[in-house]
């Protein structure tokens, strides 16, 4: 069965129309988006997230490579017809109102008009704005202009969701209201694809990650893998300084806290070890965890290793 | 035409209604048109005598006599060079942002992410603006057209056909703004290239005059090669004032050149925005 979404060597090159000079933006992108997969997209600034998800949508052709929506061609408008979208600093019109704007875009779905009227309150409900439907988006302030966008990315029950940045502007309840959607959304088999510099909220919700830096995948793998068995810590009291200085010798790392002395080993028999010789000098064991490093760990080594 | 294409033409048409009625100069369009149609259902008497003869009574005064075939010819010939020159320039003005918006960052993108070709989508923005000028004219010449024909019995289709130019000639300069926006998404840009071919094109219509000013073949030929290129807004006035008083048509080469002009431009249009990066 063919994946959500597959790119292969996807390669973006912007050229000046005056200088001539060449802005690679995509350098060769690979990667497949399973199906019903929650896949976040992260890198730092400029590093050519937007401009793969508008190749993927389109919105911008390909120098060299493809990409498929479901095993079609992106280029081809009908590989966007499961794909419901929300863009960045998206501009929509002020003139709508929030039901004007679900009517529009989901016709441009193809949605036809009895759906559209069933489906519109059903979402301005969801979203948490139905008693805003008739007010025009103008008077809109960001987080609903947001929840809207969401809803308007909802309206022809999409297989597969871009979100690019879409807690953008919105406040800590109604990040968890959209996280709550998205989740009942994954659950009815959806594949989420996202696009955030949020690392906490891709870590919190996705499964598969992607980094990209200057165009380029720098690392890949599944949130759960890439996070995990980073090391043990363990804390103790009292440890001679003999035994200090051998422990030290086999740590990753070793820092004083609160006159306790704090090791961290890579692997669990080296931590294992240590136990038994502070245990021998009759050492005090404070605290023993296994550590996991953040996402944000994993996303600056990737960035600067490459 | 199947029904989805026709649902996302009909939903791209009203949107762009729906954009051209949030504008204030839309509104300013529609309150002239219908200030014009007060005036002349009410302020206007027209008294018709004998079937030929009649007087015009404007705030009291009474005027001698006309003939009322020529005084309706009259009065249309007035409101068509109306529509078609400071009409036109309002049409223009008024819609010219109706096509650069679309192109407006944060708006394209999710316009294009939607499983409609491209040239559907301009397509259809074309055609919304088309209805929107359309029904700007026609709600003016028809009621100004009915008023008279209910007061003076005079049913004059040449009137009704130089509304029809009025709409063609301003779909061939509707291209321009399309090409324009499609290049530079800039509503300002769109509006002076258009009004400049408004206002070269009476100047190229003077080729007798010009030949004589310009001294070198060069010069004369880029005139000429300029006249047949360029949509002749000038000529097709002419016979928009033809087609209200009845007169012969002269040659209808102005019509079919600035089709082809028309065409061409949006075909060149719609290559652009199909190849663009957005």
């Amino acid at each position: 069965m063919s994946c959500a979404i597959e790119a292969e060597g996807l390669v973006k090159i912007f050229r000046s129309r005056w200088s001539g000079k060449e802005v690679r933006a995509v350098d060769g992108i690979s990667l497949r988006v399973e199906r019903g997969s929650t896949f976040g997209l992260l890198g730092p600034n400029g590093a050519g997230k937007t401009t793969f998800v508008k190749l993927l949508l389109s919105a911008a052709h390909p120098t060299a490579g493809r990409a498929t929506v479901f095993g079609r061609d992106s280029r081809e408008p009908e590989a966007r017809r499961p794909i419901g979208y929300l863009p960045e600093n998206h501009r929509f019109p002020t003139y709508m109102t929030g039901h004007s704007m679900l009517d529009f875009y989901g016709a441009l779905s193809g949605m036809d008009s009895a759906s559209r009227r069933r489906r519109i309150p059903e979402l301005l409900a969801t979203v948490g704005l139905a008693d805003w439907g008739n007010t025009r988006l103008g008077k809109y302030s960001k987080g609903m202009l947001q929840r809207v966008g969401l809803a308007q990315a909802l309206m022809h029950a999409p297989a597969l969701l871009v979100l690019d940045e879409p807690s953008d502007g919105v406040d800590p309840i109604g990040r968890r209201q959209i996280r709550d959607i998205l989740q009942a959304l994954e659950q009815q088999g959806a594949t989420i694809f996202l696009n955030s510099h949020l690392l906490a909220e891709v870590e919190l919700f996705c499964r598969d990650v992607a980094i990209i830096h200057r165009g380029k995948v720098a690392l890949e793998g599944k949130v759960k893998d890439l996070t995990a068995g980073s090391g043990y810590r363990i804390e103790a009291d009292n440890v001679p300084e003999r035994l200090e200085q051998e422990l030290r010798a086999k740590a990753m790392a070793v820092a004083q806290r609160n006159g306790n002395v704090e090791f961290l080993f890579g692997s669990r028999e080296q931590a294992n070890e240590a136990l038994d010789l502070l245990r021998a000098e009759r050492c005090e064991i404070e605290a023993v965890a296994c550590t996991t490093s953040t996402l944000e760990d994993v996303f600056v080594k990737a960035i600067h290793e490459q | 035409m199947n029904s989805r294409t026709m649902r996302v033409t009909w939903a791209l048409v009203r949107d762009t209604f729906r954009e051209a009625l949030a504008r204030k100069i839309f509104w300013g369009f529609i309150g002239c048109s219908t200030l014009l149609i007060l005036f002349f259902l009410f302020i206007m008497r027209v008294d018709v005598a004998e079937g030929a003869m009649a007087t015009i009574s404007l705030f009291g005064n009474t005027s001698r006599g006309e003939d009322v075939n020529r005084l309706v010819h009259q009065v249309h010939g007035a409101i068509a060079a109306f529509l078609y020159t400071a009409g036109m320039f309002l049409a223009v003005f008024a819609s010219a942002g109706l096509i650069p918006s679309v192109f407006e960052p944060g708006r394209i993108e999710l316009l294009l992410s939607k499983p409609v070709p491209r040239h559907h989508i301009l397509l259809g923005r074309y055609l919304g603006n088309l209805a929107v000028i359309a029904a700007n004219i026609f709600y003016l010449v028809i009621a100004i057209w009915l008023i008279f024909g209910i007061k003076t019995g005079v049913w004059t289709y040449g009137f009704l056909l130089s509304s029809v130019l009025t709409l063609y000639v301003f779909a061939v300069l509707l291209t321009v703004v399309i090409l324009v926006a499609v290049f530079t998404e800039s509503t300002v840009v769109a509006t002076m290239v258009t009004f400049g071919i408004m206002l070269i094109s009476p100047i190229l219509a003077q080729q007798g005059v010009l030949d004589r000013l310009l001294s070198s073949q060069w010069s004369r030929s880029m005139v000429h090669g300029l006249y047949y290129a360029l949509p002749k807004v000038f000529d097709l006035g002419a016979i928009s004032r033809r087609l209200v008083l009845g007169d012969p048509m002269g040659s209808w080469m102005p019509l079919w050149s600035s089709a082809i002009f028309g065409l061409v431009v949006l075909a060149t249009s719609l290559y652009a925005f199909e190849r663009r990066n957005y």
